[in-house]
């Protein structure tokens, strides 16, 4: 009975919400009207390049900085440190970031200040530029971070890690170089293990809508966004087209994978052949990976204080570096109009708890060799384009009488929340030595206080971090916030969306910050709290 | 070919683990160094080989035929070394394993010195199995071929037989032993084990205080 409550929550509250979504879209992908309509919609096929576009350079781009950084700091003394400042840098949303990043790079913003001045800005087409090159770099240098802490973890976690230190330490004696090394020993098996990070970094870059609202282009925007403005229309002929475009875009996601997994595959040989050549002496990039990893710390810092500066600027006239005077108004504003970060803030601690009691309870009552079917959900419900999952969701919610809820805009965040939670817990929870469980049964101690006094304090730090992913993930959901709340439940995210496009930039800057500081705060207690006293 | 030690010593956080001594191999001499477990007997190879990682600190000079290593990378010693575990490559087949370390060179002679290894090793046509397809004898095999293809000018054995049973144990130490005599290479070889002890051969022991003594 107990082993079937675990998985029963956890079907009803995350996995039946998700593959109902998903049922509900069926009818459209086969309207044959909405699909004509998408063909012929005049921006589909430039909108569609330019996902592509965005989504598979700026991957490309984050993986070779994230590769060149690794290798240049695998095993040095900074390595430690800089698996620090990533986790500082994941803090940082992607919205927060888009948001300063456009105020550092606009032709009035402060790059333009310092490099160029003069008494007018410059006629540069920095931010929502045709190509989406400003959308391509705010998306590089926020998934940096997150594709280096996956390689950092997998360098310097578990058995991996250890044989990986092996197998250097044979190819050095075999005369190879540490940069031949790093290319035909560790590289090789880091990527086979940073695939699905590398998905899940795509196809967000191909398919997010806030970042692309804010910084990406617009004559035409990304197909997303295109999808995004249909799914939005109350004209339901519209629509159907969204729903069709969203299929459309998850389709094209698809064939650009299976496109890339097959020139892989057909790579083989060549690859075999560069592996076995035999011993060099090539050394490592280190002067470019601390380049690289200095500039992207620099800009994460300074869109950090460029917010910090414009929340409390009035007013900051071209084109002085720093505003003239300062005012705290408009956090004055955002304190009498805090109604979206209470919904926020109450919505992210409920999602990521629950998240938490259901991975937990799955984890406890189920063999770990059913976690495949928990984990492949997950990495499912965050491969595919979210705005896919949510069009479905509005329509299931429509159905039950949960769009415009609490209810439905819970279950709604409740899906990548979940998604994260247990990928994060899954590796640790499992790892948890049974010997321990083992001897708290010899002393008697009954499943719940062997889980209370002995696996829950042991697994502190993992379980304290899930959650605070969890609320990190929850608090910066805009797709589902705007869509499922339909507009009755006001969240953090979407007021910021909206100001972005307006102009009270220092009011944009609160809203940005506060988007960045609970995160920060539940990271920060989750790192304290986690640290194991037994030490 | 000698492996010559002058004055070599290691230190842990400033405290002497092993103190200074001297030690000379000759050419397809294979000496013991034995000793309790963290008395630096691996740190003694690590620092023959290069990579010596902090907190541990060692002094002295290492010479391989007539060259000063100390100030070689790893990778320039040529030196080549047998662990513990075999630590095949899982990501590349037995024969790309063997032609890793092999020096460059025409492909066609490159892969005949592959097959030779693997036919001297009794692997022929393992070539493209994967390493985890092989049995622990096998991939121990594969380990020293692959060792010995990169031409090193000295060996190091780090417990190289620890995880093996006792019967494959004797065999692939037979099998080592033969191969490194046979080309000449000087060999030091770290074990817990009397029984891994070459017949004959010399064998050096750590002290409680650090002291390298015959023994």
């Amino acid at each position: 009975m107990r082993q079937l409550a675990g998985a029963a929550l956890m079907l009803l509250l995350w996995a039946l919400p998700v593959l109902a979504a998903l049922a509900m879209l069926l009818p459209g992908a086969i309207d044959g009207e909405a699909w004509a309509a998408l063909l012929q919609h005049p921006q589909l096929w430039p909108a569609l390049a330019l996902s592509l576009f965005t989504g598979s350079v700026s991957a490309l781009l984050a993986l070779l900085c994230t590769l060149i950084i690794a290798a240049g700091f695998y095993r040095s003394r900074y390595w430690a440190m800089l698996q620090q400042v990533a986790a500082a840098g994941l803090a940082l949303p992607h919205l927060a970031f888009a948001i300063g990043f456009g105020f550092l790079i606009m032709p009035s913003g402060l790059m333009a200040r310092i490099l160029v001045g003069g008494e007018q800005p410059p006629q540069w087409v920095t931010t929502q530029d045709p190509l989406g090159l400003s959308l391509v770099a705010a998306l590089v240098l926020k998934e940096v971070p997150f594709l280096f802490a996956m390689a950092w973890s997998v360098l310097s976690k578990g058995d991996a890690a250890g044989h990986l230190l092996g197998q250097s330490r044979a190819a050095a004696s075999l005369g190879h170089g540490r940069g031949s090394i790093w290319l035909r020993i560790v590289q090789p098996q880091l990527l086979k293990r940073m695939a699905w990070p590398l998905v899940i970094v795509f196809i967000y870059g191909a398919s997010a809508v806030d970042m692309a609202l804010v910084i990406g282009p617009t004559q035409p925007p990304t197909l997303a966004v295109v999808v995004w403005q249909d799914l939005n229309d109350a004209d339901l002929a519209h629509n159907a087209r969204g729903v069709a475009g969203a299929m459309f875009l998850t389709i094209m996601l698809a064939a650009v994978l299976l496109l890339s997994f097959s020139f892989i595959a057909l790579s083989k040989r060549a690859r075999a052949r560069f592996r076995s050549a035999g011993p060099s002496r090539l050394g490592l990039p280190k002067r470019l990976a601390f380049s690289l990893a200095a500039m992207i710390i620099a800009v994460t810092l300074g869109v950090t204080l460029l917010l910090v500066l414009m929340s409390s600027a009035p007013r900051w006239p071209w084109p002085v570096l720093l505003p003239p005077n300062h005012s705290l108004a408009a956090w004055e504003t955002f304190h009498h109009a805090s109604a979206p970060l209470w919904a926020s803030l109450g919505l992210s601690l409920a999602t990521s708890l629950t998240a938490l009691a259901l991975t937990v309870a799955w984890f406890e009552t189920r063999p770990p060799q059913h976690d495949r079917w928990l984990l492949g959900l997950a990495l499912a419900a965050l491969a595919l384009p979210q705005i896919l999952i949510v069009a479905g969701q509005y329509r299931l919610f429509l159905l039950a009488g949960l769009s415009g809820t609490w209810a439905g805009l819970f279950l709604a965040h409740l899906t990548p929340v979940v998604a994260y939670v247990a990928i994060v817990l899954a590796g640790p929870y499992r790892a948890f030595d049974i010997r321990f469980a083992k001897v708290a049964q010899s002393l008697k101690a009954g499943p719940f206080r062997m889980w209370r006094l002995v696996k829950a304090p042991l697994l502190k730090g993992p379980l304290v971090m899930a959650a605070a992913v969890g609320f990190g993930v929850s608090m910066v959901q805009y797709v589902p916030a705007q869509m499922i709340a339909a507009g009755r439940i006001q969240t953090l995210p979407v007021e910021a969306v909206t100001l972005a496009s307006g102009g009270n930039r220092a009011l944009t800057a609160v809203y940005a910050l506060m988007l960045a500081l609970p995160p920060l705060i539940a990271f920060s207690l989750a790192a304290l709290a986690g640290r194991p006293r037994w030490r | 070919m000698a492996l010559i030690l002058h004055q070599a010593s290691i230190a842990l956080d400033g405290r002497p683990l092993i103190r200074p001594f001297d030690l000379a191999i000759a050419a397809g001499e294979i000496v013991t160094l034995m000793g309790p477990s963290g008395s630096g007997k691996s740190s003694l190879l690590a620092l023959i080989a290069g990579d010596l990682d902090p907190p541990f600190e060692g002094h002295g000079q290492i010479e391989l035929d007539g060259t000063t290593l100390d100030t070689l990378p790893p990778e320039r010693r040529n030196i080549g070394r047998l662990f513990q575990d075999d630590l095949l490559f899982p990501h590349l087949t037995v024969g790309e394993n063997l032609l890793f370390g092999m020096p460059r060179g025409d492909r066609a002679v490159r892969g005949k010195m592959m097959e030779m290894a693997l036919k001297d090793a009794g692997l022929e046509g393992f070539g493209n199995r994967a390493p985890h397809t092989l049995s622990g004898g096998q991939r121990a095999r594969v380990a020293l071929m692959r060792a010995l293809l990169a031409r090193p000018a000295a060996m190091l054995l780090d417990e190289p037989f620890n995880k093996l049973d006792a019967e494959l144990r004797e065999t692939i130490r037979g099998f080592v032993f033969s191969h490194i005599s046979d080309r000449g290479i000087p060999c030091l070889l770290v074990t817990h084990d009397r029984a891994d002890v070459p017949e004959g051969g010399r064998v050096l022991a750590i002290t409680p205080q650090g002291e390298v003594r015959h023994d």
